[in-house]
């Protein structure tokens, strides 16, 4: 458990100030993730946690105090180097004057009893053939890998990570995503994202921040659906759903899955490589209809039933649909709200135009 | 060919260079640091004091400190009560005022390189597991090693060809005092210019080729760590 109540205030420019109050209760196991918006204060939680930004407050970790006032009413701060915290930073961080095999041993050297070494990592995330390179020459998606490795060899009891593949191609993060995934069974991950798609792929929990604030932690699925939160505007742009796979259609380059007993069909380039996959349907792509559409190009149809409906100021509806265990936004028109009668609880037909794979 | 008296400068000068030396690689360092990293208002005071020697004559230095030196002033005075005999003429005087004279030499290359530094390298550093003081001499040392080189070098540089101080404090006592920069002005003096000729080239040889070593060598190698 990492229970945490802290306070910062930053001094503006324009002589306001800003105060950051984060208080929370991470649940240690897997990735919980910290979404928010840009210059919600993400970073500056995340800083203030590893120790690297001065704050008030408290803070514990698994019994362990970082941060607090002892029995004398002293301040008991734990420095950095202590708390056993791995850290990937948004920029790889390598030191330049050292070869990959140099920069990774520092860290070795530091570490008790590590789980990993260089060797087994340097192969996994496919940097064996570099050990021996300096770092100046690599790319940034290489680089990254090596800062990943190079956390995980302190044998940290806590990773910490910021936006890490934010910057990084495709092929890296096919490759590093599930690699974190399984990494985090061992070692639990604190990670800012600002991508749904890492969301929701990676974690479990989900800590929402917002002007300063800890708005929310929860299952991303539910927070999504919360109307209550900063992130519901957001959040109806589109859900991402799960999806098993059933089969793959080389020719036709369509995946035929099972959405809790309803059949999808997803177009995909490649057969899939997992058993599940994720996709975002986004809102304005789903029709609503009373009766399944006949004689028509759509391929989905769910059967779903309506559970809450919003207007927003443009004349628009939002309709929360439940799809079995599962829910979806549709964004409509509110002549067609009012047309089709439709209402909470009502059972209808969500067609579904495009939908893009997100893993 | 080199005359035994010569021979006797050549050995006093870089037995003052490298004393000066490492007592400035000793001192230095922190007080870069320092320079590279306090907000306080006295740092421009100070960064100035530092950087006097730069443009004040050598001359205005040693009459300063050899009046210091003397027996009627605390900082003679105190020597003498247990030495037997003055700063003012001796080694240690020269070595000390090579310290003063030579510092700002040794302190900027070394604070442009800590200024330059990534304060995020001293943050993954404390991540990795590394305290206070042990990221400097284990990390940053090393990532920083050609400025310190070049800190270094250039000090050793500039205390052998100093002469303006040396000869307000020093005076001009062989194997003692006689370094050679006054032994060079004796030559010419007596007009041995052959003697002359010898000593300046040595001097010319050795400073150009360490000057080329840093420029052309460390300095390239210190901003592609830096710029990195």
């Amino acid at each position: 458990m990492l229970k945490f109540n802290i306070q910062k205030s930053f001094k503006g420019q324009d002589k306001h100030s800003k105060d950051l109050h984060f208080k929370g209760e991470v649940d240690l196991s897997g990735v919980c993730t910290i979404f928010g918006d840009s210059g919600a204060g993400k970073t500056t939680l995340l800083r203030c946690l590893i120790g690297l930004e001065s704050c008030t407050g408290n803070i514990t970790f698994q019994g362990q105090q970082w941060l607090g006032s002892n029995s004398n009413n002293k301040i008991h701060k734990l420095a950095v180097e202590d708390r056993n915290i791995g850290v990937v930073f948004q920029e790889p961080r390598l030191f330049p004057h050292l070869n990959v095999q140099q920069n990774l041993e520092l860290a070795v050297r530091k570490a008790k009893n590590s789980t990993f070494t260089i060797h087994h990592l340097a192969e996994k995330l496919g940097f064996s053939d570099l050990l021996s390179h300096q770092t100046t020459q690599l790319s940034g998606g290489q680089k990254q890998r090596i800062a990943i490795a190079r956390a995980l060899l302190t044998n940290p009891a806590l990773l910490v990570m910021d936006e890490p593949l934010s910057s990084l191609d495709v092929t890296s993060k096919r490759l590093l995503l599930p690699f974190l995934k399984q990494v985090s069974e061992q070692i639990p991950i604190l990670y800012i994202t600002h991508s749904e798609h890492e969301l929701f792929y990676l974690s479990k929990q989900m800590l929402l921040v917002n002007n300063g604030q800890v708005e929310a932690i929860g299952e991303p699925q539910k927070l999504f659906l919360d109307s209550h939160l900063s992130l519901i505007k957001f959040a109806q742009q589109g859900l991402i759903l799960t999806v098993l796979v059933k089969e793959y259609d080389q020719q036709e380059a369509l995946i035929k899955g099972c959405l809790d007993g309803q059949t999808l069909y997803v177009s995909a380039e490649q057969a899939p490589t997992t058993s599940q996959i994720q996709v975002k349907i986004n809102s304005r792509d789903v029709i609503i209809a009373l009766q399944p559409i006949e004689g028509s190009s759509l391929l989905n149809c769910l059967s779903a039933q309506i559970v809450d409906f919003s207007q927003d100021n443009q004349k628009a509806v939002v309709l929360t649909l439940q799809v079995e265990s599962q829910s979806i936004y549709a964004y409509i028109t509110l002549r067609s709200f009012n047309k089709l009668n439709l209402a909470i609880g009502s059972h209808v037909y969500a067609h579904v135009k495009t939908m893009s794979i997100i893993n | 060919m080199l005359s035994a008296g010569d021979y006797q400068a050549i050995w006093l000068t870089l037995k003052l260079a490298s004393l000066t030396t490492l007592l400035l690689m000793i001192i230095a360092p922190p007080l870069a640091w320092w320079l590279a990293r306090s907000q306080t208002k006295i740092r421009p005071l100070i960064e100035s004091l530092v950087a006097l020697p730069l443009v004040l004559p050598p001359t205005v230095l040693g009459f300063y400190l050899l009046i210091a030196f003397s027996p009627e002033h605390f900082l003679g005075e105190w020597w003498l009560s247990f030495n037997d005999t003055s700063l003012a003429f001796s080694f240690t005087g020269l070595v000390i005022a090579s310290v003063i004279y030579s510092l700002p030499f040794v302190v900027q290359p070394l604070q442009s390189a800590f200024v330059h530094l990534d304060k995020s390298y001293l943050e993954v550093s404390a991540t990795l597991g590394y305290g206070k003081y042990e990221r400097l001499y284990k990390i940053i040392f090393p990532m920083l090693l050609p400025s310190f080189i070049i800190a270094g070098a250039l000090g050793f540089a500039h205390t052998i060809g100093e002469f303006g101080v040396v000869l307000m404090i020093g005076g001009n006592i062989p194997g003692e005092t006689q370094v050679l920069s006054i032994l060079l002005f004796d030559h010419v003096e007596s007009l041995q210019y052959s003697a002359a000729h010898q000593l300046s080239f040595i001097l010319l040889a050795f400073s150009t080729s360490l000057l080329v070593v840093i420029y052309g060598f460390l300095q390239k190698r210190q901003q592609r760590v830096l710029n990195a």
